[in-house]
């Protein structure tokens, strides 16, 4: 008989939550008291700007969606106490998904009740044992998990990489038609793009298969909103969409769209979307109320872009080193971890709340003060993010790199 | 191509040293992780260098028990047979 319990493998874990909390307030509990707007909270009974939230559009507190779930719970219900495959199924559900296939020019489309279970679900149901997916590095956890749970065969290429992808590629031989490329539209932790007409034209020359994931793209790029594919003008040759509503959008839920009929399919296949309760008639009503806001409202978008640029090169002025391109995601590089803590809760303590990635969260080791830029961020509060970073960075120089970039 | 476990190790040796930011003592029995203190993504990096140089390609359920650079040869040597 061992001595070793169940419960052991959480020592160190407890450890690492104290070393966070001895300091100060602890990045990982964060708590809103309260939510004064789509860009201002009170966190530890400060007004505080939210400059974290991935609230792109700034539509959390939009009054048509607010209207549309009041309603929504009125005649609905709070819950639907059920999976879409038994009593869960609403008629808002459908038109949901019809709307969504309609948006992405797609004949199928299907919702999830999270992103997360839309990542799980979709891949799931598409791969198998025998099948092989060929995974960016930096690819959220979500998409990692879903690759996992299937068998199939899980190659990692190096982050946006197409040369480390064709390799990888030529490498499958003729599995290249069982292989399922998978990326991101926008990298949620960096800001950085993937290069999908070239990853597009890639597997279009060996055969393979693309899932690409926009959650923090959509509503941020392309002339109507529907992301990095759209502004790369490969959508109609990227095999399956899947996204959030949680942050455009500014509800809850996930979607996967598709051109390929298999999609029809996937629900009876899909255990993620047939062993879990369908999103609550509320959280489908405001999310089809930003969808049509969204689309209707193209300055929403003009305004994200403004105030990201704005950011972006106001911290850039400060000599901070940045990702390497402008997008609404702007994380600020700390190569010590303990720097980056210290800096997260000084601006805290000014108003200013950010999003602190720490390893293994983060690539390549280093830390980040990751910013979102917001439409309904005003000048004057993205100034105040910028001074913030100012007086909390400014009397330590080994932030400041005249080569901004990441380091490859 | 067939490839000898202790050649793999001492080649995958070379490259780990040329990888590290700063030298460090490194035997087969290295643990890349608690021994060097690299993060998980850190030596994902270096299995995708170490893929590129045999030309390669070893799959994430291959590496799941990989701690140490001579278990990482011996995925290298079998995914070579």
């Amino acid at each position: 008989m061992t001595d070793v319990s169940l419960m052991d493998k959480f020592a160190a874990l407890g450890r690492r939550r104290d070393e966070l909390s001895a300091g100060g307030i602890d990045p990982t509990r964060v708590v809103m008291e309260s939510m004064l707007s789509a860009t201002e909270a009170v966190i530890g009974g400060r007004r505080t700007i939210l400059a974290g939230t991935n609230n792109y559009l700034g539509l959390t507190f939009d009054p048509q969606c607010i209207a549309a779930g009041q309603a929504a719970l009125a005649e609905l219900g709070t819950g639907t106490t059920g999976s879409r495959m038994a009593n869960g199924n609403f008629a808002a559900h459908g038109a949901l998904e019809r709307e969504l296939a309609e948006f992405y020019g797609c004949p199928h489309a299907m919702v999830f009740s999270t992103g997360y279970s839309a990542n799980l679900g979709t891949l799931a149901a598409l791969l198998g044992p025998g099948d092989c997916v060929l995974l960016d590095s930096d690819a959220h956890a979500s998409l990692y998990d879903g690759c996992r749970m299937t068998g199939a065969d899980i190659y990692v290429f190096k982050h946006n990489d197409v040369t480390s992808l064709e390799k990888r590629l030529r490498r499958l031989g003729e599995r290249t038609a069982r292989t399922l490329v998978v990326t991101e539209g926008l990298f949620s932790v960096l800001g950085d793009k993937a290069p999908l007409a070239e990853i597009v034209a890639l597997k279009n020359r060996y055969g393979a298969f693309l899932l690409v994931d926009e959650a923090h793209s959509l509503g941020v790029f392309g002339a109507q909103g529907r992301g990095v594919a759209e502004q790369a003008g490969v959508l109609d040759q990227v095999d399956f969409i899947v996204g959030t509503f949680s942050k455009s959008l500014a509800s809850t839920g996930g979607f996967c769209v598709s051109h390929h009929q298999a999609l029809s399919v996937f629900r009876f296949a899909s255990r993620a979307y047939i062993f879990t309760a369908s999103a609550c008639p509320s959280v489908v009503a405001t999310t089809r109320m930003a969808l049509r806001r969204m689309r209707e409202s193209p300055q929403l978008q003009e305004t994200l872009w403004r105030n990201a640029r704005q950011l972006y090169a106001g911290l850039h002025g400060l000599g901070l080193r940045l990702g390497p391109e402008i997008s609404p995601v702007v994380a600020v590089r700390f190569e010590v971890a303990e720097r980056a803590l210290q800096a997260w809760r000084a601006l805290l303590d000014l108003g200013v709340y950010t999003n602190l990635m720490m390893p293994p969260a983060s690539p390549d080791g280093a830390s980040l003060l990751r910013c979102s830029a917001s439409a309904a961020h005003t000048p004057e509060q993205i100034q105040s993010i910028i001074d913030g970073f100012q007086a909390v960075t400014s009397p330590a120089p080994q932030e400041r790199s005249p080569d901004r970039d990441f380091a490859p | 191509m067939k490839l000898d476990p202790a050649a793999a190790e001492a080649e995958i040796t070379g490259i780990l040293a040329g990888f590290l930011s700063k030298p460090m003592p490194l035997t087969g029995d290295t643990d890349m992780v608690s021994d060097l203190g690299l993060e998980s993504v850190q030596v994902m990096e270096f299995v995708m260098e170490v893929e590129d140089h045999y030309d390669i390609a070893l799959d994430l359920e291959s590496l799941s028990h990989v701690r140490t650079i001579s278990e990482l040869a011996a995925a290298v040597v079998r995914s070579l047979d």
